[in-house]
């Protein structure tokens, strides 16, 4: 039997998200909705992140007053995977917001959101 | 020059210089100035890139522990854990870094001198896509390499959107929804290594990997590695994702190309070496990424035969010869790996000879398809004669350098017990000849039956660089050591000290 | 199965309706070259996968040999699934990820 623990479910649902969100970006057709699955796939990379840092019983890594380094050392959660959290939030807005800018110029050219007529191959 | 274990100064130079030089330029907009401050920011870059030592930059981290003096030391040559984000500039990095750079003053200089009239957001990419290529030849550690790959990316896009076509915004579209789709994909290879091993840098994981083993973790090991390549082909446009980054090569402006190609051939020695370093051990990883290169460079060079753009035979070119750069590495050989270095290098020069003759075709009223015959050759027999030495040097004919990095990449593959690799090599070399030449025929040499403008004045530029770039394909051609002595070091030397 | 032939007619008819639709066009070569040298590409990529196993590249050979002798003139199939549209690049790039993590896999 498994033992159910937070980091276990940190997993799954990290998961499920990334399943949901390349499910979403490949089968469905509109673009803005091509760019919500991506914003739940970059969310799932970032549970998975923050689901390797995690440690049962541990302290936020950095160094209080009044903390044995011992101490800190056998309980601080990792460090590195919290610094990748914050620039994937950075850079999801803002390939979110390129995406999104360039959605709005080919609606204002096409007159339809449909990647299947919009993106749709050319013979150059 | 030697390898000094501390900080180095040039190496914050080189990547902040680009970064200033871009958002100062994005302040001024349309100004006259940004001429000369990107001109001056573009030869700094060049001029650090050519005088600085050899060295590491550490971010963060805890120093390695030194066992015999019981003392933390940033000495690379201890082979303790570093924990450390670092760069590290050496001879590879440094023949990159220049021909890089030389190539962003070209572009800077042609870019300014006509065809677009607000430039300062557009020369601000510009100088994010080099800082994003000096940034990833360097790295050493995860964590960079994942930011340069993402940010790299969405600067393409902005360089593309910045030629203002319908084509380009497609183009940019579909690159940016790929972008999210292998930058994520990178994350999580990212995050399964650390997950691994728990270390950001790229030297202890390797070590962990190779000394302690994963401990029943292969199956995550192979995911990641599943998920890396995922970036290397989007990075490098490999196929299948080569008709998006052909896209993006042909939709741009061809001075821009030149950069947007040397960032991507940069970025697929430094993840392929990367790849080699921690993957490389694995069984079958280097079959897939021979594979991968092979099918690229086979369907380069035969899509690039069915177009009827020069600028897309150019594009799907460059695809192609993306695949010897990656065969050489993938073979896994120290011969293989130099020949793979090296094809970058010339690739890189011998492609912008090529791209910088297909601008000045922009002053003759943009006559690149070949469906017509302009007879250009009458009218700028210079530019005729460049453009054939061009596709010389691309089809690896001596004394131009392709020949000399095709020959080691032969040798290497025969000597790797892959002779058909050997002749899909040939085959290709012999193809991109047959593909230029079809095109130079219609557009240079054939007999005009469509008018172009008669008297155009190709700027300056243009010609310089045309034929300073000429002149580095034949030195390198008859003195390969020129370039060999920086790559050499670094194969055989264990890619690191 | 086919025969030399058929292969034959069939390259011709593909070259006869390029001369008798548009005339001389000045692709032709293009697509003339692209083929035959796709067709040795192909062969050259099978006899490759020795690499894995030596009957795995007897039989891949034996297979792509027959394969591309039969749908002659493939060139045209290769343009088409070299598109640019995003779905179909969607489509080939998962297959290529799903294979990749397969042989990796297998091999370990």
């Amino acid at each position: 039997m498994i033992e159910v623990t937070i980091q276990l479910l940190g997993f799954i649902a990290a998961a499920l998200l990334l399943i949901i969100g390349i499910a979403g970006m490949v089968f469905l057709d509109n673009i803005i909705k091509k760019i919500i699955a991506f914003t739940l796939l970059s969310d799932g990379v970032n549970i998975l992140l923050v689901a390797i840092g995690y440690i049962e019983g541990g302290v936020v890594p950095i160094l209080l007053p009044g903390m044995s380094t011992v101490e800190f050392t056998t309980h601080a959660a990792l460090v590195f995977p919290v610094g990748i959290v914050l620039t994937n939030i950075v850079i999801g807005v803002s390939t979110t917001a390129i995406l999104v800018a360039l959605a709005i110029m080919l609606y204002r050219r096409y007159g339809t959101l449909k990647a299947s007529v919009v993106l749709k191959g050319e013979r150059r | 020059m030697t390898t000094i274990p501390s900080n180095l100064w040039s190496i914050p130079l080189i990547v902040a210089i680009p970064l200033l030089a871009a958002i100062v330029v994005n302040a001024l907009y349309d100004k006259r100035a940004i001429r000369y401050i990107s001109i001056i920011s573009a030869l700094l870059t060049l001029g650090i890139s050519i005088i600085s030592p050899y060295g590491y930059h550490w971010f963060t981290g805890h120093p390695a522990f030194d066992p015999t003096t019981f003392t933390f030391t940033f000495d690379p040559g201890i082979p303790g854990f570093r924990l450390s984000l670092e760069f590290f500039f050496g001879p590879m990095q440094q023949i990159m870094i220049v021909i890089s750079s030389l190539i962003l003053v070209f572009c800077v200089i042609m870019a300014t001198s006509g065809l677009t009239k607000h430039q300062g957001p557009y020369l601000a990419m510009i100088f994010l896509l080099f800082a994003s290529a000096a940034i990833i030849i360097m790295v050493n550690d995860l964590y960079h390499l994942w930011i340069a790959v993402e940010i790299g990316s969405l600067i393409v896009v902005g360089v593309v959107v910045g030629s203002g076509t319908s084509i380009s915004h497609k183009a940019a579209l579909k690159y940016a929804y790929f972008s999210a789709i292998c930058g994520s994909g990178l994350a999580i290879a990212l995050a399964l290594l650390l997950g691994i091993t728990g270390f950001p840098n790229v030297s202890d994981v390797v070590r962990v990997i190779n000394i302690f083993g994963v401990g029943g973790m292969e199956t995550i090991l192979y995911i990641s590695f599943g998920f890396f390549i995922l970036s290397w082909m989007y990075a490098g446009g490999l196929a299948p994702l080569h008709p998006l980054k052909s896209e993006v090569y042909g939709a741009s402006y061809p001075h821009a190309t030149a950069v947007l190609q040397a960032q991507s051939k940069l970025m697929l020695v430094a993840i392929g070496i990367i790849m080699l370093r921690i993957f490389g051990t694995l069984p079958f990883v280097k079959e897939v990424m021979i594979f991968l290169s092979i099918i690229t460079m086979m369907l380069g060079v035969v899509i690039a035969l069915l177009q009827i753009d020069f600028r897309w035979i150019i594009a799907y070119l460059i695809i192609s010869h993306s695949g010897l750069v990656t065969l050489g590495i993938a073979l896994g050989t120290k011969e293989g790996i130099i020949g793979g270095i090296f094809q970058a290098v010339n690739d890189i020069i011998y492609m912008s000879v090529l791209l910088f003759c297909c601008e000045a075709l922009y002053y003759f009223g943009g006559a690149t398809s070949t469906r017509g015959s302009f007879g250009i050759a009458k009218k700028s027999p210079w530019l005729c004669a460049a453009v054939l030495l061009g596709a010389f040097a691309a089809s690896g004919i001596p004394p131009f350098n392709g020949f000399q990095s095709e020959i080691i990449l032969i040798q290497a593959s025969i000597n790797a017990g892959f002779p058909e690799i050997a002749v899909i090599i040939l085959m290709v070399s012999v193809t991109t000849l047959i593909a230029l030449l079809r095109a130079i025929y219609r557009i240079f040499l054939k007999p005009p039956e469509n008018e172009v403008a008669a008297n155009a004045q190709i700027p300056k530029s243009i010609t310089i660089g045309t034929w300073l770039f000429i002149i580095l394909t034949i030195i390198i051609g008859v003195y390969p050591d020129i370039a060999l002595r920086f790559i050499v070091p670094f194969v055989e030397g264990g890619f690191l000290p | 199965m086919t025969s030399i032939s058929t292969s034959y007619e069939k390259l011709k008819k593909f070259l006869d309706e390029f001369i008798s639709g548009n005339g001389y066009t000045n692709i032709m070569t293009g697509y003339i070259t692209g083929e035959l040298q796709f067709l040795i590409f192909i062969i050259v990529l099978a006899a490759l996968f020795r690499m894995f196993s030596f009957p795995l590249a007897i039989i891949m050979l034996i297979l792509v040999t027959a394969l591309a002798l039969y749908f002659t003139p493939t060139i045209i199939g290769v343009e088409k699934e070299n598109s640019n549209d995003l779905n179909r690049v969607l489509y080939w790039f998962l297959i290529y990820f799903a294979i990749i993590i397969a042989i990796t896999l297998w091999g370990g």
